[in-house]
């Protein structure tokens, strides 16, 4: 089983790998691009709210102060774009485990609404006193951010490099779930009380999950910067929406998974691209669709892709054989709960 | 086990830090396009770019550097394709009105089997994204619509906006793609250092501000002024001129207050402030509903003093959305109002009002309103761009710029009769022209008043304007 799961993760890779040259269309890897970006977000944002179940609606922040750093060190120094990633990740996580300071004493809405704040602090912060001009924009220099392989194009390496950095957050995050510092964090997430009696932090667990979390969305922020050819500061408003969508990334993809932020936030970036296109460019009709498709997918899949495909597969194996146990249950789920009908 | 598997994140992490850092600094590359330096502040030669050379000079020094085939991209067959950027929905969506003129003009165009290049047919089309006013979203939409080598289209065509234009000059410069008729009448769409860039014939800020300052040197020589202000260059633009044009007069501005550009459209309060200095002139230099807002507000006060309206105001809906409290206003406009039914007889106004009447029925476009002055605006860049097209040699990017930079336009659209477009060696500015026009709410019409302000040469514009950015 767990040899099949391998060779499709696999093949999944290859494909992935290989998308960027076999599509012509630049603009379609670009979505792409995006979406791996998004995605990076997203697992970042998933291991505050899937791992310790805490909620955050202003990640957005961490993103754009990475995206700011690395846009910045980029043009104002003599640093290569890729050597500002790891400034901006240590930036991004210092700022995270700030940030989780308040996050020990309060919780659920109260915690959502610290994170809005933050979400509208840090673009007016950038804007106030970091814009280079009027507009609060820092666009590198397009060389600087140019592919340094000859056979590799520059949309290609704008799709390469968030597609690595994918594959090593999912592989870092799939590690650490199964790790002590892993089932820590979950103990944490599911009651603190017995955690701190085993003998965890549940303070640093807690401060560590948000820095954590910060540093990923600060590597998708300096990613971004790669892709989009700048970072901007210059609505906080967008920093609320960019904010929701890596939760929606999330919801969609199925909160507490390893896979699903990455699927979420993939469908979410092709909805954000292809609404407008889809309502024939018309006023108003593409946040329509955009919303209609998310609440149309969470009806349909109300524990994101990621629970509807297990779902759906355990559904397919009980209708080859004997009723079972259904499927086997992620280290990330919560605590789950038994379900009448598959009771022995 | 486990320590095979740490052995391998390791050297996962290792291979990815070797991707990453093919080197920690950059090469010190430092090919810099001829002409140009990378310090905005720091320019070459004459910083105003009102004397320096001719622009086609500098396009044609830095044509070695822009990507192949980039002087044909963005033809597709006989057919110019452009693209455009502008607020397109709710409350920010006054100027895509812009688009049913220019439409209208491009499909009268067409329709009689194209304009005319060194002795070739070509088809126009443009196509136009929603960017609603914010200027990382211009940039978001511009890069999608003309893809990673800026060969997605022949250029961009009235996107609007100043910070917006400022946003993606850079990259449009480095690939060579015509930015046309910015949409904006900030003088540094002008700035010599991004020649691929070129404003619209909207009057420049500067050319407003000195129209209406002569004005009051004029009727009101002592007088006190409140302005009010959209944050960013856009709002520079108005302050830096007025300031200069009263410069040695007894005009003195007593109050200044600036308001966010976005969906936020209540400026009471600013306005509030203002008409508590008592001031004896409202200098409303907002655009899109803070404008009618502001003028409403200032009617609620009872401040109801000498107003001053931005020209991107002066357009039915906006104007028009202030209902009584614009009687009397003021602006600078360039173009005749549809509106003003003194023009009914004039031959272009006529032509304009039909062509987009018809555009309108035929393409189904019920916000096409041939009264609105936006639009006529719209049809006015389209005119002069084709004429600029049919003076060209011959279809490139480089030589459509070159004949958009030697402009001699006494004809353009629905410009004022006395006025023309003139760009050439050194003078990168369309709308360097004027006429101090007044609003009266019974024929809903800006009707100028006598005389014209002229400023051809960029001899209003402040400096530090035209490299702002």
């Amino acid at each position: 089983m767990r040899r099949s799961g391998s060779l499709a993760a696999l093949a999944a890779l290859v494909v992935a790998v290989a998308f960027p040259f076999v599509v012509d269309d630049a603009a379609d890897v670009r979505m792409v691009s995006l979406g791996l970006v998004l995605a990076v977000a997203a697992m970042g944002l998933n291991v505050l709210t899937g791992l310790t179940g805490q909620i955050s609606i202003g990640h957005a922040a961490f993103y754009g102060l990475g995206a700011f750093v690395s846009a910045q060190l980029t043009i104002e120094t003599a640093l290569t774009f890729s050597s500002t990633i790891p400034v901006a990740v240590a930036v991004a996580a210092l700022a995270g485990a700030v940030v989780g300071l308040p996050a020990l004493r309060v919780r659920g809405p109260a915690l959502a609404l610290v994170t809005l704040g933050l979400a509208l602090v840090v673009p007016t912060l950038l804007r106030k006193y970091g814009a280079p001009g009027r507009s609060a924009l820092w666009q590198p220099r397009r060389r600087d951010l140019a592919s340094p392989f000859e056979g590799v194009s520059d949309t290609q390496w704008k799709y390469l490099v968030p597609l690595a950095a994918v594959v090593l957050v999912y592989l870092a995050l799939r590690n650490l779930v199964r790790s002590r510092a892993g089932r820590a964090l979950i103990a944490v997430r599911d009651n603190e009380v017995p955690a701190a009696t085993a003998g965890v932090n549940v303070a640093l667990a807690k401060i560590a999950a948000f820095a954590l979390s910060a540093a990923c969305c600060g590597l998708a922020g300096a990613l971004s910067v790669l892709v989009r050819g700048q970072a901007d500061a210059s609505s906080a408003l967008s920093y609320f929406q960019l904010s929701i969508y890596f939760l929606v990334a999330v919801v969609v993809g199925g909160v507490a998974t390893n896979g699903g932020p990455i699927l979420g936030a993939l469908v979410v970036q092709v909805l954000i691209d292809k609404a407008p296109e889809w309502g024939g460019h018309r006023a108003g009709l593409a946040p329509f669709i955009l919303g209609t498709a998310l609440v149309a997918l969470l009806f349909v899949m109300p524990d994101g892709i990621f629970g509807g495909a297990r779902r759906l597969q355990a559904a397919m194996r009980r209708g080859r054989s004997a009723p079972s146990a259904g499927p086997a249950p992620s280290p990330l789920s919560p605590s789950p709960i038994p379900d009448p009908k598959e009771a022995p | 086990m486990r320590t095979a598997r740490h052995r391998r994140a390791l050297a996962a992490l290792a291979a990815l830090a070797l991707l990453f850092s093919t080197a920690c600094t950059k090469d010190d590359d430092t090919s810099t396009p001829p002409g140009r330096t990378d310090d905005p502040t720091a320019t070459s030669g004459d910083p105003t770019g009102t004397t320096s050379g001719d622009v086609g000079d500098v396009i044609d020094e830095r044509l070695a550097d822009c990507p192949d085939g980039s002087e044909t991209a963005g033809l597709d067959g006989n057919t110019i394709k452009l693209v455009s950027s502008y607020p397109r929905e709710g409350l920010l969506s006054a100027f895509a009105e812009i688009a049913e003129g220019y439409n209208a003009y491009f499909d009268r165009v067409n329709e009689a089997g194209g304009v005319e290049v060194g002795g070739e047919k070509y088809l126009i089309e443009v196509e136009g994204f929603n960017d609603n006013y914010d200027p990382s979203q211009t940039v978001e939409q511009i890069t999608r619509a003309l893809g990673p080598d800026g060969d997605g289209a022949f250029g961009t065509f009235s996107v609007v906006g100043t910070a917006n234009n400022i946003a993606i000059r850079t990259t449009l410069d480095e690939q060579c793609v015509p930015n046309i008729f910015a949409s904006t009448g900030a003088p540094a769409m002008g700035n010599p250092e991004f020649p691929w860039t070129i404003g619209s014939s909207l009057p420049l800020y500067s050319t407003e501000a000195n129209a209406f300052a002569d004005y009051l040197k004029e009727e009101k020589p002592d007088a006190t002024v409140a302005m009010l202000l959209q944050e960013g260059e856009y709002g520079d633009g108005y302050e830096e001129s007025f300031a200069q044009a009263i410069e040695g007069t007894e005009i003195t501005v007593v109050a200044t207050e600036r308001y966010e550009p976005g969906l936020n459209t209540d400026i009471a309060a600013q306005v509030t402030k203002l008409a508590a200095t008592g001031a004896d002139v409202f200098f409303n230099g907002a655009t899109l509903l803070p404008c009618p807002n502001g003028l409403v507000k200032a009617a609620e006060l009872g401040w109801n003093t000498i107003t001053y309206v931005s020209g991107t105001c002066a357009s039915k809906t906006l104007t028009g959305a202030a209902g009584p409290a614009a009687e009397g206003i003021l602006s600078a406009p360039n173009l005749m109002d549809p509106n003003d039914p003194q023009w009914d007889d004039e031959p272009r106004m006529a032509d304009y009002k039909e062509t987009v009447a018809a555009w309108k029925a035929k393409a189904n476009r019920p916000g096409s309103d041939p009264l609105n002055g936006v639009v006529g605006y719209g049809w006015t860049l389209a005119d002069i761009f084709v004429q600029a097209l049919e003076a060209a040699p011959e279809l490139t990017r480089s030589a459509v710029m070159k004949s958009l930079n030697a402009l001699d336009v006494t004809e353009a659209g629905i410009m004022f009769p006395d006025l023309s477009v003139r760009t050439g060696a050194g003078d990168r500015f369309l709308g360097e022209s004027a006429r101090l026009s007044r609003y009266s709410t019974d024929i809903t019409a800006f009707s100028p008043l006598e005389g014209t302000y002229d400023y051809e040469g960029g001899t209003a514009i402040p400096p530090a304007l035209i490299t702002a950015g």
